[in-house]
């Protein structure tokens, strides 16, 4: 509801400035991803450890272990309405977990390393997975079963390079918007699309001759971004898939833009669109910088520089120009967002900002003496319009999330406006006990320059004695990965 | 938030729409293809006129008649219910929880009282601060509420088990005043006699932000229905409108006359703000436009920090309601108005029509001036507390047809002692309320009248 008044100027700002928060560390954060609604940032640790936190107050709103400790996460995936969270590791299990309190819907060891899961984007029960050394997997995540994808494109035969075909796997796999089609990136560069409720692959094409690393999708679903270990992001335009008329042998996926480093030849750690899929940006190897593309012309708009160190994961806001990511070495988050400077015509209703000076011209009444009672009377008797202070319009309805544009368009003559609404908002509750877990690796002061690890023993010391109850064991298991890893980081 | 265009905006220029849709709005005129017809009057000249006049007469005729249907009542009846004594002192706010299962009242003997909303039984004792509590805010949840007291500290206190939580929330030099939880739960915004505002992280019970709001005691603070937007208001008469997010002042009312500001809060659809001024006047503001749109009278408030609530009414009052209170079920296509609550420094709670400033009720029966008030989401609940230690709850009854005295038919449904006594106490100052003297309800209260009306 602030957008009436916020600066016209600042709304059409659409890629971040400048560093404007560090998230509250919470263990090494190495993978990241914003809740559909983007009120909520799911990272993924090296420890195994999942965090959630929470964007408007930047601290932690829930920590969620069950990955084996001491395991990399490799990707997160929410569930559309936040409710639903899938996270993935290298101890080869998919976990699906319920944010409503934090349990495990579902656990399942998919028998090798997971490179990335990504959740059905209109079925939580469903995920595909791209595994380490084997094929990629189609999960139903409810009675747990698990369909193998093929790996190898059609066209095998004609290429002599891959006959050698049991080194060839799936290292990205990625949903469409319907869920209806995957896409999947091999470690020989070729790009499939898969056709889920077959599974067999319907077209695949050769984008370069190394690995491909990452495969991105805009919320469109028309646009592809790839990144592939041969240091050039490349951009594709999809045909609409979801065109039940669209023929296999019709596909014809061409190369949009590439971008890369020349001088350098920087190879990129991560890659992501912007909201709108207007603008690329991309996290550098051995580079303190994101680099961020406007993919109109293809060039390079901005340099963003961040912390004193190399990044890693790159994510941005499904909605607002705020760019998250996490640093390689200490694991933390960091923020990029645009600078709002305080408008001093906001302070009192009578400020105006003008450019230059103004000579003031006097309205001809402005300084005539009417009798008080006969202003204000005829004030009240001015305040005659309608005034609703009740109804809700169905932009801001949607922009609360408290109903889906789908709902929205097939509200016409729809009587239950009500259940439908009802059904599209989660709210995660607020948990009251986050004190003592998010400040985990805090600095304290001790003296000039000197500084030491806050210890979480002596919060638990102030605020949970005896009687309150510490959450349940999990909590507790924490607490002992994170001495264990502080002991070894003191070494 | 990116107002960019999407990728395929280009599909969407006008040029387009308009040629796509000539296309199909000219044989259809139905509701979707609005502005697909308004586009088709400009650009062919062919179409026939009867196509078009129909449909736009059927529309017409079929929303007046929904209205006429049901008439906008210019009076309620909502009748005391119960009232909840136990408060040593007065009783500065008391608020119904979200989920209607209970009120609380905070007062100036140091305690916070849990009552169940139903039965009026008192369900805890919040003991704990060292000082007065001034303000309380129910968490969206219902399961926490929070306190702000005299002694600087503001508390979280566990409803189901009457505890306060580990950790207060401490930072504020002067007294807290006034308290508001974001609508998601999770910060809450207090403003307090130090003349800052702070915003809380409740989870971590750490402060996230001081918003440097005013020269002057901090009166009020809400949060509009996104959490996107805090409000707060002081005694140096100016409402400031703040971002969330960015933490800066976005907007800033001020009314000529400068009267203190003792509290404000935000509409049910977060378009405007309501706020009491101790020039015995609630105002409504445009806070978009910095506009005053409305302005309440007929009460008197010159000395007291008086709360204000917002509330809805239909024509009829459902049956099932009255009673129960807690029944959800939506009524179908009953026509909601709104109104405006408030307390006054001489113990009467005013009600008006927000867009008409029709008096449609004054709540009679607190003695001394009425401090706290709040309106239950089904909207047949009224609470109101006062510097005469008792919580009132009222409850909606449809209007006594033609009968001057009709609450008096309410006697027989309730029973126990308080309730009787109250309801005497009604009876007694009825006279005034009631339909004998309708036009003193029904007609908006001229100014200058309003401070003889009960002198």
């Amino acid at each position: 509801m602030n957008l009436p008044l916020t600066d016209p100027a600042l709304l059409a700002q659409d890629i971040p400035e400048s560093l404007t928060a560090r998230l509250r560390s919470s263990g090494q954060a190495v993978c990241l991803r914003f809740s559909h609604a983007g009120d909520l940032l799911a990272s993924g640790t090296a420890k195994g450890t999942i965090a959630i936190f929470d964007l408007e107050t930047n601290g932690v709103a829930r920590k969620l272990t069950g990955h084996t400790p001491g395991r990399t996460v490799q990707s997160l995936s929410w569930e559309r309405r936040g409710r639903y969270l899938l996270s993935s590791s290298i101890d080869y299990k998919v976990i699906l977990w319920d944010l409503r309190d934090g349990s495990r819907v579902r656990t399942l060891n998919l028998g090798a390393p997971v490179y990335i899961a990504e959740l059905h984007p209109l079925d939580h029960r469903r995920c595909v997975a791209a595994l380490y050394n084997y094929r990629p997997v189609l999960v139903d995540l409810d009675p747990g079963t698990i369909h193998p994808l093929p790996t190898r494109p059609r066209d095998l035969a004609s290429d002599p390079d891959l006959k050698a075909a049991s080194k060839h796997f799936t290292t990205v796999v990625a949903f469409t918007p319907d869920g209806a089609h995957a896409l999947t990136g091999t470690t020989k560069g070729y790009l499939c699309v898969i056709r889920v409720a077959t599974r067999e692959i319907l077209y695949s094409t050769r984008l370069c001759s190394k690995p491909i690393l990452l495969l991105r999708l805009s919320a469109s679903g028309r646009d592809l971004l790839v990144n592939a270990s041969d240091t050039i992001i490349r951009t594709l335009r999809l045909p609409d898939l979801s065109n039940p008329n669209l023929r296999p042998d019709e596909i014809r996926l061409d190369v949009e833009h590439r971008f890369q480093d020349v001088v350098n030849r920087l190879s990129w750690n991560h890659v992501a669109f912007s909201s709108s899929a207007d603008y690329v940006m991309a996290s550098t190897l051995m580079n303190h910088d994101i680099y961020i593309w406007e993919r109109g012309h293809g060039s390079l708009v901005k340099i963003l520089e961040g912390p004193r160190e190399e990044l890693g994961a790159v994510e941005w806001h499904p909605t607002r120009p705020v760019v998250a990511a996490t640093g390689v070495e200490s694991g933390r988050i960091y923020l990029w967002g645009i600078h709002t400077p305080q408008r001093w015509s906001a302070l009192a209703p009578d400020f105006a900002e003008v450019e230059e000076n103004v000579e003031y011209v006097e309205r001809e009444d402005e300084f005539d003496i009417h009798p008080e009672e006969e202003v204000r009377k005829r004030q009240l008797d001015q305040e005659d319009e309608e005034v609703d202070v009740l109804t809700v319009d169905d932009e801001q309805l949607l922009r609360e999330g408290a109903m889906h544009k789908d709902t929205l368009a097939n509200m016409n003559g729809s009587a239950n406006k009500e259940g439908e609404a009802q059904a599209g908002v989660f709210r995660m509750p607020v948990l009251l006990d986050m004190g003592e877990s998010d400040s985990e690796d805090e600095m304290v002061a001790i003296g000039t320059g000197q500084f030491r690890r806050k210890s979480t023993a002596m919060d638990e010391a102030d605020f949970w004695d005896g009687d309150a109850e510490g959450g349940g064991e999990g909590d507790g298991e924490a607490n002992e990965v994170v001495g264990a890893k502080r002991q070894r980081r003191g070494d | 938030m990116s107002i960019t265009p999407l990728p395929d905006s280009a599909s969407r220029s006008p040029k387009l729409k308009r040629s796509e849709d000539s296309d199909h709005a000219t044989p259809q005129l139905d509701g979707d293809a609005d502005d697909g017809a308004a586009l088709q009057f400009a650009y062919d000249d062919e179409m026939p006129s009867e196509l078009q006049s129909p449909a736009a007469e059927q529309e017409q005729d079929d929303a007046p008649a929904k209205k006429q249907k049901i008439e906008r009542p210019t009076r309620l009846n909502y009748a005391p219910h119960m009232t909840l004594r136990g408060h040593k002192r007065g009783v500065a706010q008391v608020k119904i929880s979200p989920d209607g299962k209970w009120i609380a009242s905070c007062s100036a003997d140091a305690t916070i009282k849990i009552w169940d909303s139903r039965s009026g039984a008192l369900a805890h004792t919040l003991e704990g601060h060292l000082a007065g509590v001034s303000t309380i805010a129910w968490s969206p949840d219902s399961k926490v509420l929070a306190s702000g007291s005299d002694d600087k500290i503001i508390r979280l206190w566990d409803v189901s088990t009457g505890r306060c939580l580990p950790s207060p929330l401490v930072g504020h030099h002067n007294y807290v005043y006034s308290l508001a939880f974001s609508p998601k739960g999770n910060m809450l915004v207090s403003g307090s006699y130090d003349e800052a505002v702070f915003l809380w992280d409740v989870r971590t019970a750490r402060l996230m932000r001081s918003l440097p709001a005013h020269s002057d005691p901090v009166s009020g603070v809400d949060f509009v229905r996104d959490g996107t937007l805090i409000v707060s208001c002081a005694s140096d008469g100016m409402i400031r409108i703040w971002d969330t997010g960015t933490g800066q002042c976005l907007k800033t009312l001020i009314h000529e006359d400068n009267a203190s500001v003792t509290s404000v809060r935000f509409s049910p659809n977060g378009k405007f703000v309501l706020a009491a001024t101790l020039d015995s006047c609630v105002r409504l503001w445009n806070y978009v436009e910095g506009r005053c749109v409305k302005t309440y009278q007929g009460h008197e408030n010159k000395k007291y920090s008086i709360n204000t609530a917002f509330g809805s009414y239909t024509a009829e009052v459902e049956k099932q309601r009255t009673m129960e209170g807690q029944e959800q079920g939506e009524p179908e296509a009953q026509p909601k108005w709104a109104f405006a609550a408030g307390g006054s420094d001489d113990g009467r709670v005013m009600l008006w029509d927000v867009s008409s400033k029709e008096v449609l009720q004054e709540l009679k029966g607190h003695d001394g001036v009425v401090l706290g008030i709040d309106v239950g989401l089904d909207d047949q609940t009224i609470v109101t507390c006062g510097n005469d230690t008792t919580v009132k709850v009222w409850k909606r009854l449809p209007l006594p047809e033609g009968i001057p005295n009709g609450v008096d038919g309410t006697n027989g449904v309730h029973d126990g002692a308080e309730v009787k006594g109250m309801l005497m106490e009604n009876v007694a100052t009825e006279p005034v309320t009631g339909e004998a003297t309708p036009a003193a309800i029904s007609t908006p209260v001229p100014v200058g009248v309003a401070a003889n009306d009960e002198g």
